[in-house]
Order: structure tokens, then sequence, then C-alpha cells
């Protein structure tokens, strides 16, 4: 849907040889986006067992739900920051797409002012998980039923953080290339 | 300023926002978090922002979006819509303008395994379009017809934009699978009966020459029940399953994911590579759907503290414009907002608006998602953003082919979408008979 944008960052990666720090860093971004891609396949497999055990054993396996539920946010939260980086995010581009093709700076400005209003909003979000984080841990949460099983909620509520924190980094990263375009001129 | 403008404005800072091409969920979060700052203050809208996005996609119900989306993209790639538009082919052959025909059958049998309308395009796009072409029909009106019946993907379940509904709308999202059954197969005769009315009124919008010579595959009545037999296994699962009772929707989607990549490690269709980028494609999509749904359970939030929805639907109840008014002004506005934005962001955007208005006025829930998905699907196929236009014209790869031709073609279909949203909404039984039951 975004290949001109797409193209473009493509450009700019291709002109300017990637410094260590942007390919660590892409590293990392990647390797969180393979660990929910990898939870994509945890979560169907999970699920066909408790049908089957259902189905057979006539019993439900615990904590199948719940897992089920927490697998999602942490799916999301961990690709966050490469769905983000992919461009995939929905948006319109009847306008910014033309505008920024007429006056290729102002587009690079009016992208890196989205960047940082999307920065800041995730960036809240991990602040805010924060306090979630320390809750859940000082009231030692769970999900289960005590007794069966039970799984504490604090280590997924990491994963949120790191994944929303990463996310906002990432949106630091395409602040910092849209203001070498604005600054640079002629993409 | 009183919370009711401060949500007034709100909306339309994130109208103007969306336009200039912030991404809508941004939008939402942050319009959101300023209009919760200026009706309470920081800490509140602070702590509302990071409790939604903690708590609002933990439900095991949202796992059913990446299993449907991923069996969705399992069955584009191993071939099952071909053979389903062979078996329709082979039926239809003796019909006038039978391909058109066979296209929008095979597409509704497709729809019930997959549940995003792109994997209904991409697939039939290549399948049906260059056989349609062959026997001498018009590009405009094959593209149109692969683009029109691609919407039944989300119509007929499994279907993605029926799960977002039901979310939003808290109903479940079984009966919301139910209640499309009977609208998309009275859509499916309407594209059908559309089609045969064209091949007869204007024949030169349909063919290319009139006579065609070449011949059809010639497949036997044993090659149709082996090319039937991998997505009838899938229906029996996923439909069979549901409706049974055997499975919830979750399970529904984890049954059919794995049956769908069953079928194709069996067609080798799958090497790891394919099979990994699958997964990756169907993380984005994943997270880009929930990532809206996160941003607009805050959005929602934030309009119910501000009082807005109240206020629009006693200005809509108590005066002039009455029940019925709203129901027409709210589908049109969705039909414009079609031209513009993807579907599951209109829902997203619309629904915190409208739906308490629909509430207060007693609306079945139900048939009032119905009419939504129907009016939001147009907009698939309606200038200047007609994603399934625009997915059909990246399948093809052909410079030849303007898009202005598929959108043209696909005008007759956007024709028989708007009849048949009035019969659904002077009908309301069609969607809700079977849900109720």
């Amino acid at each position: 849907m975004s290949d001109t944008t797409k193209d473009k960052g493509a450009a700019a990666i291709a002109r300017r040889p990637e410094s260590r720090i942007e390919q660590v860093w892409h590293m990392i971004v990647e390797g969180l986006a393979a660990v929910g891609t990898v939870l994509i396949g945890v979560l169907m497999v999970i699920i066909c067992a408790d049908i089957i055990a259902r189905n057979t054993m006539g019993a439900s396996l615990p904590l199948i739900s719940e897992a089920g539920a927490l697998l999602v946010v942490m799916i999301v939260a961990l690709q966050l920051a490469a769905t983000i980086r992919a461009n995939r995010l929905a948006r319109t581009e009847f306008f910014i797409v033309p505008f920024t093709t007429r006056n290729p700076r102002a587009g690079a400005l009016l992208s890196a002012i989205f960047d940082l209003v999307a920065m800041l909003m995730l960036g809240l979000i991990a602040w805010g998980t924060l306090r979630v984080l320390e809750k859940d841990y000082n009231a030692a949460e769970f999900i289960g039923i005590v007794g069966i099983a039970t799984l504490p909620t604090w280590p997924a509520r990491v994963l949120i953080l790191i994944g929303f924190t990463v996310a906002a980094a990432e949106f630091l990263v395409r602040i910092i290339s849209a203001i070498r375009r604005a600054l640079g001129g002629q993409t | 300023m009183s919370p009711v403008e401060i949500g007034t404005m709100a909306i339309g800072a994130l109208v103007l926002l969306i336009y200039l091409g912030m991404p809508i969920g941004i939008g939402m979060l942050s319009v959101s978090f300023a209009a919760t700052t200026l009706i309470r203050n920081d800490t509140v809208a602070l702590r509302m922002m990071s409790q939604v996005a903690n708590d609002s996609l933990e439900e095991y119900l949202f796992a059913v979006v990446p299993l449907f989306v991923l069996m969705g993209l399992l069955v584009t790639i191993s071939g099952v819509g071909r053979d389903t538009f062979d078996v329709f082919q082979r039926l239809l052959r003796r019909v006038t303008a039978g391909l058109g025909i066979a296209t929008v059958f095979a597409n509704a049998i497709f729809a019930s395994i997959t549940g995003i309308s792109i994997a209904s395009a991409t697939v039939f796009s290549r399948v049906a379009v260059p056989e349609m072409t062959r026997h001498g029909y018009t590009k405009k009106f094959a593209t149109g017809v692969v683009a029109g019946s691609s919407v039944l993907g989300m119509l007929i379940p499994p279907s993605l934009l029926m799960i977002v509904y039901a979310v939003l709308a808290e109903q479940s999202v079984g009966r919301m699978f139910l209640a499309g059954v009977g609208p998309g197969i009275l859509l499916s005769l309407l594209f059908a009966a559309t089609i045969l009315i064209l091949a007869r009124t204007h024949s030169d919008f349909v063919f290319d020459s009139t006579v065609d010579t070449e011949s059809h595959p010639d497949i036997t009545l044993l090659d149709v029940a082996r090319k039937a037999a991998p997505i009838g296994a899938l229906m029996g699962v996923v439909l069979g399953g549901l409706y049974g009772g055997f499975l919830n929707p979750t399970e529904a989607g984890a049954a059919g994911a794995f049956g769908a990549l069953v079928i194709a490690i069996m067609r080798r269709s799958l090497d790891r590579k394919t099979f990994w980028n699958l997964l990756v494609e169907t993380g984005q999509i994943t997270v880009s759907v929930l990532f809206l749904i996160l941003a607009a359970t805050f959005f929602s939030r934030m309009l119910a503290l501000s009082g807005v929805p109240r206020e629009l639907a006693e200005f809509f109840l108590s005066g002039s414009i009455g029940t019925f008014g709203f129901l027409l002004l709210y589908l049109l506005l969705i039909i414009a907002l079609g031209c513009l934005i993807d579907s599951i962001s209109i829902m997203l955007i619309m629904l915190p608006i409208a739906l308490p208005i629909a509430i207060s006025a007693d609306f079945d829930l139900i048939w009032f998602g119905v009419l939504t998905v129907v009016a939001v699907e147009m907009g698939l196929l309606t200038p200047p953003f007609g994603l399934s236009v625009y997915t059909i014209k990246s399948a093809m790869d052909d410079p030849d082919l303007k898009v202005g031709d598929i959108f043209r073609g696909a005008l007759p279909f956007v024709g028989a979408m708007l009849v048949a949203l009035i019969i659904i909404a002077a009908f309301p039984g069609i969607a809700t008979w079977l849900a109720r039951l």
C-alpha cells in the first residue's frame, strides 16, 4: 500500500551505508519480530492441542485461554516496531504522498512531526506500563486457577514494556532520518 | 470548554490528522490523550492509555485474528482457490456469461474458508481473469467481477470485519458469523443476476467478441470431486466445528489454519522460506489490526467520558431526524468514508460514535452490524481508495490494465451491493434469522 514511502526509505538506505549502530538496531527490531512470528505458530499449536485434548481425553488443557490471551498481547508488542519499520500502520495517502512529491522537505518535516507524536504516545504507554508492571509484580498477579496451574503475569508485562519502548525508539530512528531528509533536501 | 465541546473537537482533529496522513492508530491515541487531559487531567489520561494498552488486547478472542489471517494466506498459495473456480467453471459452462457467475460462486465458497477480502482478490485475479479474457470477456468486466465478488470474503464467515464488529459491539462472534450467511447468499445471487442482466443488455461491456470459440478445459466429474475435496474438508472443519458447537471461533481459526497448513504441505506449495514469509505477513496484518483496535478502545473510552455519543443520540432520536434518518445518514457517511479510508479503520472510527446511538435507538445490533459491514465493504470498490481494486491491479501485473477500468468494471457490483443493503435494511430477518435461531 505504501510502496512510494517504502521505495524512498530503501533509496535513502542505499545512498548512505548503514552505520554499525543502525545495523545492531535493525537486528534488535527484527529479532523481536521473529520471536513474535514464532509465537503465532505456538498459538496455533497450543489451541489445536487443546481441541485434541478435549475431544479425546474429555478435559481441556489448563491455562490455554489465559495463555492465548497473553500471547496475543505479546505478539502485538513484539512485532509493533517491525510493523512500523515496514510502513504497515494504516494511514491515508491522498494528501501526504503528493505533498511530499511536490515539497520533499516540507513533506519530510510533516512526517517527522507525525513520528514525534507517535514516539510520545508509545513512550507514554511504555512509561505507564512500568507502573502496571510494578503493581503486578508486587501484588504477585497471576492467571489460571490456584492449585491447578498458574502463571505470573509480570513477565508478559515486561515484554509489553520492551515492545512499546522499542517501538517508540523506532519512531525516534524515523524522526532522525526524516530530519536528515528535510535538511539534506533533494530526495 | 465543556466535555462535549472537547469531545467534538477531538473528532474534528482526528479527521484532519487522518486526512493529512498520520497513522490512524496514532491519531486516535493522540487526540484521545489530549482530550482526556483537557476533560480530566494528564495523570488520568496517562493511566487510561496505559491501561488500555495492557488490558484491551488481552482477550482470548483476539487470537482469532492471526489464526484466520494465517489460514487465508495459506489457502491463497495452496491453489485451493483455483480448484474451486475449476469446479464452478465445469458446472456452469452452458450458462450465459457462465464464467462470470462461476467467479461469483467460487468466491462465495472460497469466502467460507477465508476471512480477508485481499486473499480472494489476489487468488481470483490470477485464476479467473486470464480464463475470462481467453474466452472473450472484456478485461474491464473480468476484473470488475473479481473485485465485486471479493467483498464476499468479508461477509461470508469467517470474516475479519465481523470479528472487529463483534468485539466493539460486544456481540458474540459466532452469532455475527451466522448473521453473515444469509446476506452473503443474497449478495451472491444479486451479483449473478447483475452479470446476467449485463450480458443481455450491455453485451459490449461484458464481451469483446460474442463468439466464444475457445474450448473449456475438459475435466471429468472425478476431477471435480477431487478438486472439491480440500475446500470441502476445510469448510467442514471451520463452519461445521463452529456451528456444530464443537469449536469456539478461536479454535475454529486454529483448526482451520492447521488444516490449510496440512493441505499446503501435501500439495508441496510450501517451502520453509515461503512459510516463514507467510507468518511474518500474518504478524504484520495482525499488528496493524490489533493496534487499531487498541487505539479505538481508548478513543471510545474518551468519547464516553466526553458525553458526545449521549448528546448525539439525544439529537438524532428526539429531533426530527428520527431513528431511520440516523441509520440512513450513518450508512451514507460510511459509504462516503469508504472512498477515503480502509474498511477496518472506518469501523473503528465510526462505531465508538454510532454504537451508543444505535443502542438507544433499540436497533438489533446484529442487524446493525451486517448493515455496517456491507456499507463498509462498498468502500473496497469505490475510488480513489478501493483496496480490492488496487490488490487486483498489483496481483495482475499487467501494464495495459488501468485502475480506472477496474473501477468502472466494479461499478455495477457496487450498485448490486446498494440494492442488497436496502433489502437487508427492509428485511432484517435475512441477517438475524439464522443468528437468533
